[in-house]
This record gives structure tokens, C-alpha cells and sequence, in this order.
């Protein structure tokens, strides 16, 4: 790690000063994203040799994963067990269970195979709100518009457009699945109307919420609805390792890994969605994350060996607020509400160094600045700034027990008082805000194949506004889940196989790709687990 | 710090003080590939272990991503599916709401045969009345019953430890299902549907505020893009 203030040192600053006064970033905003926002950093990217998106670049991390050999040969398939379906969805997070539900009810045979359990996913992680346009005070429009502006006019307009007048019927199908929202206070359960946030970027109060665990309470419904629907079949430890393929390379479904028994399983399926969410776990950069311990990019190696076309891959959300120390809760996410409540960001001189209210980029390239340019503390060997919470209590009694309930567990775990000690934190890898290609219907450029959620790209531009994640997910589950039963009804796969591998692993030799590099990674290096071993227990 | 030594399933370990079960685990070079999900969030409650603390006599139920090591601590994660429903259910077709208090004792008819020995509120890592809610449920008290059930993640350790196979995890979920599909009918959000139904909120692609500004993008910085949480 770089060089620091030294913690008592850093802390002594800090207590001096505090409340520590206005300081204005000192660089214009373009050197500072350039000199260090981890997405600009020059030697952190490589260009993509081969696969539909050759040409362009992505972090060296993941471009490694995306042109990387299966872990599968024939062999492996040949003699496995065979499971057939109308619709195959990878992924049971919350875009996940949302399109199995809605292809089930649309009449499709359905089977969920998903890596961990059913629900253990960055949906049930979520915490701050969903976005819809739902106030008299705002519009579709306006969603619209604040979501490309937030994305730096980069994202897809017909599919913002979708995302955006899909909210409010999104909410109405959330509440009918038995989810719950707050309400705004004094408000009747009936006729009332629902509790608003303003969510950084947006013109109007948008953001809808059940507490500060919004994700939770939305998984817990479209979990037990999923699980409650008989015409869904669940795999849970079943994660994907390669896409099957029909004779026009037409996508047919997927090879599973079953971890009980250390052995390939084939599911075919008239038509695939992708629904396996981010690629946190990947550390690009070093970086500690906020996502679950899953997020490791499979379904963008998936799709892109298989022909779909990627986009803005080069794109990740920095989240501002990670826990730097204590070590075991490294990357853990501290919610953006204590510094909307006006909690200031400090560093090792006891200097504020930027307005803690600029966009989430802005924010999280400041704190690494000061970070690279020595004048943040270090405590353990960890280094970061301070969330200075004591201040903020000061400023406003009773807040940290009212408002900022998670922040105080936090606290609680990391063995502090936040009324006392100030946090030390650090940008945290957060979301993937590019991902495989759609259209409106949830269809990516390889016939079917659908995706939703985390793992597209296009509907947050290199941006993602808060809430309009959980917004996606239902949106474009729903529409993906719909347009599978239907694609599954036309037309089915033939001659089903692997068959697009053998083009891959000639692309690979001629750009002298190493052919034993192999993906989807599956879990984090530090998960001690080699699926090419583990089919050999199996077998 | 010296490091902690302690027990899990069946693997002597030696763990970092202040970590994580979770941590210790792959720490020792363990595979991790199932009890895990948040891996620290503590809200998907995945990682359900029993630990036994040397002096005590009875093991205590916890998740393993929030259990920090501790000397002499004997470790078992506790593997069972969360995926079985015993109790089957259609939310959407249990009536109106007149009816559907009624069938709660049709669905889960074994809940008012609780015979309150609180196996379910010691299992719960999260400190939830379960009990009570069984109870509240069995009575009809929806909404008092589903708001105990707040911060339940769904770790179905109290529908290990009950002995009358109630299933309080998913009575507690069937109540605050309802209580939101039945109850819950939020004037704007219903307004909203309207006027888009009538083709009252189109959206213009081309509007001036959907087309970047003339000037360079990168140079203004754009109010608050920022993902809150
Ligand atoms: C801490 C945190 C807070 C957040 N807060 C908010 C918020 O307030 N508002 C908001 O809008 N968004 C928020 N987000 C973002 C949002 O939660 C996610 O973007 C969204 O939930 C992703 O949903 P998903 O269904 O696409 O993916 P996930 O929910 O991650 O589900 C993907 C599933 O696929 C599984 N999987 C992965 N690989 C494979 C494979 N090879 N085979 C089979 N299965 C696989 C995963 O294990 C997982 O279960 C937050 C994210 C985090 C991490
Ligand atoms: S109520 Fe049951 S399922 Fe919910 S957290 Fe407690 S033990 Fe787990
Ligand atoms: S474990 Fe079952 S029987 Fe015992 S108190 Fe809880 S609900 Fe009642
Ligand atoms: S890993 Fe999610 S609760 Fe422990």
C-alpha cells in the first residue's frame, strides 16, 4: 500500500480541526477523473484480441477472462446427465427469479440454475431504493432524462426509455408478488402515498424504499414466489460453465457444474436467459468490493465466447464509501446517506479536499487522489480517509441512532463508536455499469439467448444512477422472461453441442492465446476451488 | 496478535483475530463454494454454523460471516436446503383479504399447535421474536405478525429448530406477502398508472434535456450521479 499519515497522527489532525472546514477541489474535474478514476488510469486496460468485440478495450483482469478457453472438451459432456427445458435462466438473484416467474406464467417449462443458493446475490445486498416515477411532482420524462444525464449521454435511449416506463407497473408487480415499500410519514396504507428520496442526479424524489434493505425485502418476495411456482425447477450449486450451441449457432442452453457431485450436467433449452449479475469479486484494479461472493463476470465470458456482443466493458462504479479498516470488513459498503446527512470526508491532515456531495466518480477519484499523493491515514497497513461521523453527530444530535442504523452496526462490528471514532474508508468496487448487449425484449445479438440485470450493458451509460439497478432487473426481467416463453414456443435447437468452441479455440491459437487459461472463474481465487479437479472427483 | 485456534468441521484452524468464520475458513486454504452468500453483509443467511464455546455447554446458532474467531471455538455449518416449501401456497389466489386470514389456519395448521418452548427464538441469529409471530399469525394479526418479521433473512434456522414443524421462516413470509399484496395501495403510484395508461406521459427521445450539451461533458460536473448505498 502507499505511503500515509500514520493513524494516532492522522487522528490527532483530524480531532484538531474538527469540524473541519469547506475546502473546494483544488484540480479541474477532468484532471482529476483522468489522474484517477481506476476506469482512466493509463496501464490498467488492454485491447481485446479476438471475440465480437475485438478492437476495444476492457480492464486487464477481465479481458484475460473474456479470451480465455472453456473449461469443458467433448469428453466432459459426452454420457452426462441431460435435463431439458422451455426456458433456461442462469442466475437465481433478483432478475433471475423475476424472468423464471414470468416465463413460468407465461406457460414455459422452467429450470433456475444458479451457482450459490436461490437468492444469494448482490439483489438481496441492496440497500438504499428502487427508482420509479411515481410523484406528482415528476414524470417519465424526467426519470428519462436525469438517467442519461447521469450516464454522461452514453446509455441507450430506447432501452432508458423502457427502464423508465416500466416503474411504476415494476412496483405495482412488486407489491402483487408481496413486497413491501414505506410509506411517507402519517401516511395510510391506503390512498396513502409511498415514502420519496431524492437519489443523487435526479430533478424529482424518486427513490422508493423498504427501510435500509430495500434489496432484502425484494428478494425475500420474488424468492418465496419463485420457490411457490410448480412449473419451476431449481438448481441451486449449479453454475454454468459453458453455453451449448446448436448447428446455426443458435444458443440451446447451458453445461452445468453440479458442486455436490463434482460433474457436468447438460441442460438444453429452447431458449436461454443470462441473469448472473456483476464482477465484483474480480478486485480489478486490487480493489476490495461491496458485491456478493458470486460476482465473478461469468455471464460476460458466457455470452462472449458464444458470438454476444459486450458493451461499455471498460466501465465500473467506484463506490466512495467502502470500509478501509478493520481488514475483515474491508470493501463493505457505508450507505451515501451519511454523507447526504452531512458527514464530511477528512483526510490524514485533518483537511476536507472535496464537496462531499459531487457525483460518485468525483468523490471516489478524490479520495484516491489523496490516497496516491500520501495524505491519507494508514491504521494496520490499511490505508484511507476519514467519514467523519463524530462531527456529524455533533452537528446534529441523535442522528447516528435514528437515521443511520446499518452505519452504527458497522461500526458496532468493526468495534467502535461512530458518536466517538470517525471511519476510515475507501473506494469500493461496486457495479458493472456495462455488460452484454440488449434490445427492449431482452434479446442479445446471439439468437437464444436473452440477458437481464447486472450482466447488460446500455441502460446506465458508463454511469449508474442509484436505484435504477433494482428498477432494471424487474423491468428487464420481466420483459426477458416473457420473450423466452415466446422465442421457446417458435423455435427449438438442433444437433445441440459445443460446436462453437472449436471456432474460439482457433481464434485463441492464432492470436497465440494461452489455451490454458481457462473461465468462468466461478469463485474469487481466494475460494480455493478448481472446477477442471473437481470433475475429476466426479468422474 | 497471536493467532486464534479453533475447530471447523472437523478442521483444526488458525485464525486472524477479528475475522470472520467465513474469513478463517478460506483463509486456511479451504474451498468455499456453498453457505456463503453476502459473505459479511449478514443479510442473505446463507452461512448458518453451530458453535460451541469451550465452557459452554450448549451450542449456540449464528451466521458464519458475522461470528468473529475466538480460542477454542468448535465449528459446524449447518447445511440444510432453505429450497423445500411444505406449505404451498398461490398469494394470488387466496381470496380477498376477508377470506385470507381465514386460510392462514388452512396453509399452516400446525401453527396453533406451538407449544412455545422457544427452540425457534434461540435459533434466530437475527434476535427475532419468532414465537410471537407464530402466534400473531395463528390469531390473525397479520400486520403484527409480519413486522416482526422485518429483518428476517430467511436463514430457516428457526424451521430447523421447531419441533411442530411449523415453519415459521415461511409463515412469517406468507403474512407479509399478504399483508403488502392485500393492503398496500399507494395513491401516487396508482395515479401514475393511470395517466400512463391514458398515454398521458409519453416520453420524447429527442427532448433538449436528452441530448448532451453542446458543450464538453467531461469538463461539467454533473450533479450528483452518484449510486447512494
Ligand atoms: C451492497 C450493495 C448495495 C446496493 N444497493 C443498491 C440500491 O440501493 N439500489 C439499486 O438500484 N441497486 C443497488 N445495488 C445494485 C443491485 O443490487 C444489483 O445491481 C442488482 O441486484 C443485480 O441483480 P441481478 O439479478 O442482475 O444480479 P444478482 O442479484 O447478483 O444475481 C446474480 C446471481 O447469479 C449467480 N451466478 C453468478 N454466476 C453464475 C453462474 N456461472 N452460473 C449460475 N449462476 C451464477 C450469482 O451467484 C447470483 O446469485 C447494490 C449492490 C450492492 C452489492
Ligand atoms: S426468523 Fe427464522 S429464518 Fe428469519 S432470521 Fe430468524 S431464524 Fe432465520
Ligand atoms: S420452535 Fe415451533 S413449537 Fe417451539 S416455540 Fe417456536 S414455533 Fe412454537
Ligand atoms: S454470507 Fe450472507 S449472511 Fe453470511
Amino acid at each position: 500500500m502507499s505511503a500515509g499519515i500514520a493513524y494516532d497522527q492522522a487522528r490527532t489532525a483530524w480531532r484538531r480541526a474538527a469540524p473541519a472546514n469547506a475546502r473546494a477541489l483544488d484540480l479541474p474535474v477532468t484532471e482529476l477523473l483522468t489522474g484517477f478514476h481506476p476506469d482512466r488510469k493509463r496501464g490498467t486496460r488492454s485491447k481485446l484480441m479476438i471475440g465480437p468485440n475485438a478492437g476495444q478495450k476492457a480492464p486487464i483482469a477481465l479481458a484475460r477472462l473474456l479470451q480465455s478457453d472453456s473449461l469443458l472438451q467433448d469428453v466432459d459432456i459426452a454420457g452426462a446427465p441431460t435435463l431439458e427445458a422451455d426456458v433456461l435462466v442462469i442466475g437465481g438473484g433478483g432478475a433471475g427469479c423475476i424472468a423464471a416467474l414470468t416465463a413460468a406464467r407465461a406457460g414455459a417449462r422452467v429450470l433456475v440454475a444458479t451457482k450459490l443458493g436461490l437468492g444469494d446475490s448482490n439483489t438481496v445486498m441492496a440497500e438504499g431504493g428502487i427508482q420509479a416515477a411515481v410523484g406528482a411532482d415528476d414524470s417519465l420524462q424526467r426519470h428519462f432524462e436525469d438517467t442519461l444525464r447521469a450516464g454522461h449521454f452514453s446509455a441507450d435511449k430506447e432501452l432508458v426509455a423502457a427502464l423508465v416506463s416500466g416503474g411504476p407497473s415494476a412496483i405495482r408487480w412488486l407489491i402483487r408478488e408481496g413486497m413491501s415499500f414505506d410509506l411517507a410519514e402519517g401516511s395510510q396504507r391506503m390512498g396513502g402515498t409511498l415514502r420519496r428520496k431524492t437519489p443523487g442526479g435526479a430533478t424529482a424524489a424518486r427513490l422508493l424504499s423498504f427501510r435500509d434493505f430495500t434489496g432484502l425485502e425484494l428478494m425475500r418476495a420474488v424468492r418465496e414466489a419463485t420457490l411457490l411456482q410448480s412449473s419451476i425447477t431449481i438448481l441451486e450449486r449449479h453454475p454454468a460453465l459453458e453455453l451449448l450451441s446448436d448447428d446455426r449457432g443458435r444458443c440451446a442452453g447451458a453445461v452445468l457444474h453440479d458442486l455436490a457431485r463434482g460433474q457436468a450436467v447438460v441442460a438444453r433449452s429452447a431458449a436461454t436467459v443470462l441473469t448472473t449479475g456483476g464482477s465484483g469479486r474480480l478486485h480489478l484494479a486490487g480493489f476490495p468490493t461491496s458485491n456478493h461472493y458470486g460476482a465473478t463476470a461469468d455471464g460476460l465470458v458466457l455470452a462472449y465466447r458464444l458470438g454476444a456482443l459486450l458493451r461499455d466493458i471498460d466501465s465500473f462504479q467506484y463506490h466512495p464509501t467502502g470500509i478501509a479498516w478493520p481488514a475483515p470488513l474491508e470493501g463493505q459498503l457505508i450507505s451515501e446517506a451519511a454523507r447526504s446527512a452531512g458527514a464530511f470526508l477528512v483526510n490524514g491532515l485533518g483537511q476536507r479536499f472535496v464537496d462531499e456531495l459531487q457525483p460518485r466518480d468525483i468523490v471516489a477519484s478524490a479520495i484516491l487522489r489523496e490516497i496516491a499523493e500520501g495524505r491519507a491515514a494508514v491504521r494496520d497497513d490499511k490505508v484511507g480517509v476519514f467519514l467523519d461521523t463524530p462531527s456529524l453527530e455533533r452537528a446534529r444530535p441523535g442522528i447516528l441512532g435514528r437515521d443511520l442504523v446499518t452505519l452504527r452496526h458497522l461500526a458496532g462490528r468493526a468495534g467502535f463508536d461512530p458518536a466517538e471514532e470517525p471511519f476510515l474508508v475507501r473506494p469500493t468496487l461496486h457495479y458493472q455499469n456495462g455488460g452484454v448487449q440488449i434490445n427492449v425484449a431482452g434479446h442479445t445479438t446471439v439468437p437464444g439467448l436473452l440477458a437481464a440485470g447486472e450482466v447488460t450493458g446500455g441502460l446506465h451509460g458508463n454511469n449508474r444512477m442509484m436505484g435504477n439497478a433494482l428498477l432494471e432487473l424487474v423491468v428487464f426481467g420481466r420483459r426477458a422472461g416473457a420473450s423466452a416463453a415466446a422465442d421457446a414456443r417458435r423455435d427449438r435447437p438442433r444437433n445441440i453441442g459445443l460446436t462453437h468452441l472449436a471456432d474460439w479455440r482457433r481464434a485463441m491459437e492464432g492470436h497465440r492465446l494461452p489455451l490454458d487459461r481457462k473461465a468462468p472463474l466461478l469463485f474469487p481465487p481466494y475460494g480455493n476451488f478448481d472446477p477442471v479437479r473437481d470433475r475429476r472427483r466426479g468422474a | 496478535m497471536a493467532p486464534v485456534r479453533l475447530v471447523i468441521d472437523g478442521h483444526p484452524i488458525e485464525g486472524e483475530p477479528g475475522t470472520s468464520l467465513l474469513q478463517a475458513w478460506v483463509a486456511a486454504g479451504l474451498p468455499l463454494t456453498e453457505n456463503v452468500g453476502c459473505m459479511g453483509q449478514g443479510v442473505c443467511g446463507a452461512c448458518r454454523v453451530l458453535v460451541r464455546r469451550p465452557g459452554e455447554r450448549l451450542a449456540q446458532t449464528g451466521l458464519a460471516c458475522e461470528t468473529l474467531v475466538e480460542d477454542g471455538m468448535q465449528v459446524a455449518f449447518i447445511n440444510l436446503s432453505r429450497r423445500s416449501r411444505p406449505h404451498p401456497y398461490d398469494l394470488h389466489a387466496l381470496g380477498d383479504s376477508w377470506d385470507a386470514i381465514g386460510r392462514i389456519d388452512e396453509l399452516f395448521p400446525e401453527a396453533k399447535r406451538c407449544r412455545h418452548c422457544g427452540g425457534c427464538d434461540s435459533a434466530c441469529p437475527k434476535g427475532i421474536e419468532v414465537q410471537q409471530m407464530v402466534h400473531l399469525a395463528a390469531v390473525g394479526q397479520t400486520y403484527a405478525a409480519a413486522e416482526l418479521f422485518d429483518d428476517c433473512v430467511q436463514c430457516n434456522l428457526c424451521v430447523a429448530a421447531c419441533p411442530e414443524h411449523i415453519d415459521p421462516a415461511h409463515l412469517g413470509q406468507l403474512v407479509r406477502r399478504m399483508t403488502a399484496s392485500m393492503t398496500l395501495r399507494p395513491s401516487d403510484l396508482i395515479m401514475r398508472l393511470h395517466e400512463i395508461e391514458a398515454g398521458e406521459q409519453p416520453i420524447d427521445l429527442d427532448a433538449p434535456g436528452a441530448l448532451p450539451p453542446s458543450s464538453s461533458i467531461e469538463n461539467e460536473p454533473v450533479q450528483g450521479t452518484g449510486d447512494q448505498r
